[in-house]
């Protein structure tokens, strides 16, 4: 990949974007990403339908996305964000801190619109914000700190 | 404000502690100051001091006394 593209972004498929989220079915939470800047941002989707695993328990009758994967969806994609740098490819991460207000409910039909900012990548520790939408109505918004463990610890004191 | 001002209010508003547990204080004495929190005082001390730490530094940087004499590296004087 040229330096160009990685200035100017590019697009992930669904087997692409496996290479920069190690999470798998059925706890991959995005199809596709249409534009990644990395280490500045990343914007893709996750398409809701009725034979997401948790529909039948959340909930019988009333089927949603609960609140908690919503986050999770929205930080896989700032994962993509940060192991799309050159060098970080692969890594895994984990979650520090999520802050999230939810607004709308994302229900099967929907796509969850992901829209995420990284706001600061150092030592280890990546902190970012992400919004999702549903229609061009939010539905999720939160800040969000992850971390890559092997980074973050070549860091720490040593006792 | 002065250096050891700027330097001590770096810990306070990072872990949240008093002045009177600053002196002794240590990685991982209290839960506050693990991984994440270091992370946190080394930006809370660059950005005090408009400073950039290097590496091994911030590895280094294992307590409050330590941090006070590291300092000097960085023409800050504490």
């Amino acid at each position: 990949m040229s330096d160009n593209t990685v200035d100017q972004g590019f697009s992930l498929n669904c087997i692409e974007l496996q290479n920069y989220q190690q999470n798998r079915y059925p706890f991959l939470l995005v199809d596709h990403v249409d534009l990644v800047i990395p280490g500045k941002m990343a914007i893709g989707y996750k398409n809701m339908t009725m034979n997401e695993w948790w529909i039948p328990v959340h909930f019988p009758g009333a089927p949603n996305m609960p609140g908690a994967l919503q986050i999770e969806a929205l930080a896989q994609m700032l994962t993509i964000s940060v192991t799309t740098i050159p060098g970080l490819e692969g890594r895994f991460t984990r979650a520090l801190d999520y802050k999230a207000k939810f607004r709308k409910e994302v229900m099967p039909g929907h796509r969850f619109d992901m829209r995420v900012e990284l706001l600061s990548w150092t030592r280890g520790l990546a902190k970012g914000i992400g919004v999702g939408s549903i229609d061009g109505e939010i539905a999720c918004e939160t800040e969000m700190l992850i971390t890559i463990p092997e980074i973050l610890d070549q860091y720490v004191p040593k006792k | 404000m002065t250096n050891l001002e700027k330097y001590q209010q770096a810990f306070k508003e990072t872990f949240m502690v008093d002045d009177d547990k600053l002196a002794n204080l240590k990685y991982q004495d209290i839960p506050e100051w693990d991984s994440v929190g270091h992370m946190a005082l080394m930006a809370s001390i660059e950005e005090a001091f408009n400073i950039s730490l290097e590496i091994d530094d911030v590895i280094d940087f294992s307590s409050y006394e330590y941090g006070k004499s590291m300092l000097s590296k960085y023409n800050i004087d504490i």
